[in-house]
């Protein structure tokens, strides 16, 4: 009796859960597939640490362009902002010492804060005032590093080994992310930026200060970004790259998209993109170990791409086609 | 092919229609509509009106029920092409237009493989044939032009006649009749709009039949000859406007089952107004829009700014929500100066709160009412001192705010795109319940949306009136300022005419 009655919620959230994040049915999916496949390659700790190294990359590089894709907008500066920060922290370390590291931070939140009071003050596409930014950092990060990859050492503290086969930096981006889905889901932030993503006009009707919280949801971009940049930087063995990688800017967005936060704001967020980077890292490690060739692995991936937008298009938004 | 002329040109008999088996959205329904004529069809929101029009074009087949077309019967059209055939076809409330074409572009989009040559687009054949439709059916404009050039009403006649010639080229036959649908032409229209468009109507009655759906009961009197009326998916009533004499209010009664507004609240005796000043304007000016304008707003008291459309009444309500800017005179708000260029969130912040009917602007459609309702009132639901949201304090407001207002939604959890039309408003105006601003302003808080649904808004806003909340209304309609309003402002061409006790009013509308 008593457990009917506890059963019953359950499984009603259980299928309301699987309504609104499909993607989870694919994740399963496609974990069991890849398992029954190969399973001595796949079912191995080294994946699994290999997979949750991975996770944190994207999700790190995700947190912060979810926040700002909530409110409507696109962030796609944050690869540029990693880079030159990298190659500052390479720079400043032998005046500063270690303390350097922290100019990352700094640097992302002015960016971010930069780049919101320009989109509110000139009302230019985000999507190409961040790319234009993209293409200055990594130039100018040329630049500073006389174009060759820089290695810094000293920051092997960060991601010292603390439990074996688990990357510390996983450790690290829990906390990160449950700041970002908190912000998001709990606060009135949260509400305000989706609301603007939802409907603008309506979000200046109902009294939001439309461009302070525009400028915020950027700010915030810059924070996450930033902080992640500091655990990333050494997690890719504390070295500055000079070359901008397509695939490190493209899959955060891959993530986020996945996860089921439409390109048109107004839904989804941090909580979501949770979701898509590891169902992402699942799938890229699954191609991977399939000993495809990577050319054939980044056409799947992009065909992914293409098939999530239209998902979260149609099933998301709310939009019934009649 | 003659259609004799006492035989209906089409006849729907005993239509009913279930969704998901358990939505009775028709019940046994039987319309007809003989050649040469405009019928009515009206009924609240949800009625069935849309439904019974989507059976029609081939949206939706009916569960049962039989079709006519010319005494003989023919199965339903699966869709629009097929109702084409039949001779129907539809002009659809809003969206119909596409601005960046032009009028002949925009007459003959979809059939231009019938002008094609050796794979050229012969355009000088199809401005012909635009221009000879458009002499034919007496709708003066120039095929050259853009359709976002046109007037309104213009636009709705050039959808019109491309709802006829699409029925003639779906059937190769000039002279065949048309029944063409008209789905609540008139709700983006304004008053004169409104007339010149019922004006070419009644000329083109010699060339096509309508059935005209709406819930605007003067329009439907006026211009239609037989109405037919639904409410809950059943035909309750119909008239045939030439031979009975029916009043607006037996309409009416009909339509929604219970006596007209101003009867409920003719009655209610008037509050007592404060006599605290909280905002006052002085000699405010915007050039082109408004010029001089200085009235007083006590606590609880409601004032009416009433002109026709393109007066400046729009302007002056924007101006007090901080969507528009003043260039001269002062604004006082509780005794304190506002700055011109303030933009909303600082005027909420002094207390003025604004909403408007066009529940596109106000509503966030993919969220749920909790959502909409609490957006305003987020400081009520935060937890201290952490600011974290309680969704059980937004659970409990919504669903109060749902009962107050008979939202019918199946839940607080229900995104607000499924809500019908009245619902949406309900839920725009039920924010404003639980936020209650000082002064709240108002801008058409009632349009396209149903006599029931109307009711329970102004039950609402003149509860929160007597809560001493000042309000300013701007509308159409000038009933809704007899109801709502303690005075009215006559402004026109941007200048204050004279202000009116609602008394007056009255007299001076219905005449």
């Amino acid at each position: 009796m008593t457990t009917l009655a506890r059963s019953r919620p359950i499984t009603t959230a259980i299928t309301q859960t699987l309504k609104t994040h499909p993607v989870i049915l694919a994740l399963i999916a496609l974990f069991l597939l890849f398992s029954a496949l190969y399973p001595e390659r796949f079912l191995g700790p080294l994946n699994f640490s290999t997979i949750l190294r991975q996770f944190v990359t994207l999700i790190l590089f995700a947190l912060g362009p979810s926040i700002v894709i909530v409110t409507g907008s696109l962030d796609l500066s944050y690869v540029g902002i990693y880079m030159l920060g990298s190659v500052l922290v390479w720079l400043l370390t032998p005046i500063l010492g270690l303390v350097s590291i922290v100019v990352i931070l700094h640097l992302e939140v002015a960016t971010g804060f930069l780049i919101g009071v320009i989109q509110v003050k000139a009302r230019i596409p985000s999507f190409i005032l961040t790319l234009s930014l993209l293409v200055i950092y990594s130039g100018l990060t040329a630049y500073l590093a006389g174009g060759y990859p820089r290695s810094v050492k000293g920051y092997e503290f960060i991601t010292a080994t603390l439990i074996p086969n688990l990357p510390t930096a996983f450790l690290w981006s829990i906390p990160i992310i449950a700041a970002a889905v908190f912000i998001m889901k709990g606060t009135r932030i949260g509400t305000y930026l989706s609301a603007i993503g939802s409907n603008e006009e309506g979000a200046r009707l109902a009294g939001i200060n439309v461009d302070r919280y525009k400028i915020l949801a950027f700010t915030l971009s810059g924070l996450f970004t930033g902080i992640g940049s500091i655990i990333l930087f050494q997690h890719h063995g504390g070295s500055a790259t000079v070359e901008l990688n397509l695939n490190t800017m493209v899959w955060p967005l891959l993530a986020i998209v996945l996860g089921g936060t439409s390109l048109m704001g107004g839904s989804g967020g941090p909580q979501r993109t949770i979701l898509g980077a590891l169902t992402f890292t699942v799938v890229n490690r699954g191609l991977v170990l399939a000993l495809l060739n990577p050319e054939a692995v980044q056409l799947l991936l992009g065909l992914l791409l293409i098939v999530s937008i239209v998902v979260s298009s149609r099933g998301l938004k709310g939009v019934t086609v009649t | 092919m003659a259609t004799p002329m006492d035989c209906a040109l089409l006849e729907v008999k005993g239509v009913s229609k279930t969704f998901d088996g358990v939505v009775r959205a028709l019940d046994d329904v039987t319309i007809s509509v003989h050649q040469n004529e405009i019928v009515g069809v009206v009924g609240e929101n949800g009625a069935g009106k849309s439904t019974l029009m989507k059976i029609l074009v081939g949206v939706y087949t009916p569960d049962k029920g039989e079709l006519y077309c010319g005494g003989k019967q023919v199965p339903f059209p699966k869709n629009p092409k097929e109702a084409a055939i039949r001779g129907i076809s539809t002009v659809y409330q809003e969206k119909g237009v596409i601005p960046l074409l032009r009028v002949y572009q925009f007459l003959l989009l979809g059939h231009e493989d019938k002008y094609v040559k050796f794979s050229r687009l012969q355009t000088d054949r199809m401005k012909k044939q635009a221009r000879e439709i458009l002499e034919e059916l007496h709708v003066k404009c120039d095929v050259e032009s853009y359709m976002y050039e046109l007037p309104l009403s213009t636009q709705k006649m050039v959808e019109i006649v491309r709802a006829i010639l699409s029925v003639r080229l779906a059937q190769g036959d000039d002279h065949m009749m048309s029944i063409i649908i008209l789905d609540e032409p008139t709700a983006p229209l304004t008053i004169e709009e409104r007339r010149e468009l019922f004006g070419d109507l009644l000329e083109m009655k010699k060339n096509a039949s309508f059935i005209f759906v709406s819930h605007i009961i003067p329009e439907v009197m006026e211009f239609t000859d037989r109405v037919h009326v639904l409410r809950d998916g059943k035909l309750v009533a119909q008239y045939d406007l030439s031979k009975e004499k029916i009043t607006e209010k037996d309409l009416f009664r009909a339509i929604v089952g219970r006596e007209s507004l101003e009867t409920i609240y003719k009655a209610e005796d008037k509050r007592v107004v404060s006599e605290e000043l909280v905002l006052t304007a002085k000699d405010l000016t915007k050039q082109g829009c408004y010029y001089d304008v200085s009235f007083d707003l006590h606590k609880g008291e409601c004032l009416g700014i009433f002109g026709p459309a393109g007066s400046g009444k729009s302007e002056i309500i924007k101006t007090i929500a901080g969507l528009v800017s003043f260039e001269e005179g002062d604004l006082t708000v509780k005794g304190q100066k506002v700055k011109a260029d303030e933009l909303p969130h600082a005027r909420l912040g002094k207390g003025i709160g604004y909403f408007s009917g066009e529940t596109g602007k106000e509503l966030f459609l993919n969220w749920p009412i909790a959502k909409n309702i609490s957006l305003v009132n987020i400081e009520k639901i935060v937890r201290k001192p952490m600011p974290v949201i309680s969704f059980d304090a937004e659970k409990k407001m919504t669903e109060r705010v749902m009962a107050k207002l008979r939202i019918k939604a199946p839940s607080a959890n229900t995104d607000c795109f499924s809500l019908s039309g009245g619902n949406k408003q309900k839920v725009s105006v039920g924010k404003w319940v639980e936020r209650t601003p000082a002064i709240l302003l108002l801008e058409d808080p009632t349009i396209g949306i149903d006599v029931g649904a109307r009711a329970d808004i102004y039950e609402t806003i003149l509860e929160m009136q007597k809560n001493g909340i000042s309000m300013i209304l701007v509308s159409d309609d000038p009933k809704e300022y007899s109801v709502l309003c303690d005075k009215i402002m006559y402004i026109k061409e941007g200048r204050m005419q004279r202000v009116f006790s609602p008394e007056e009013f009255g007299e001076v509308t219905k005449a």
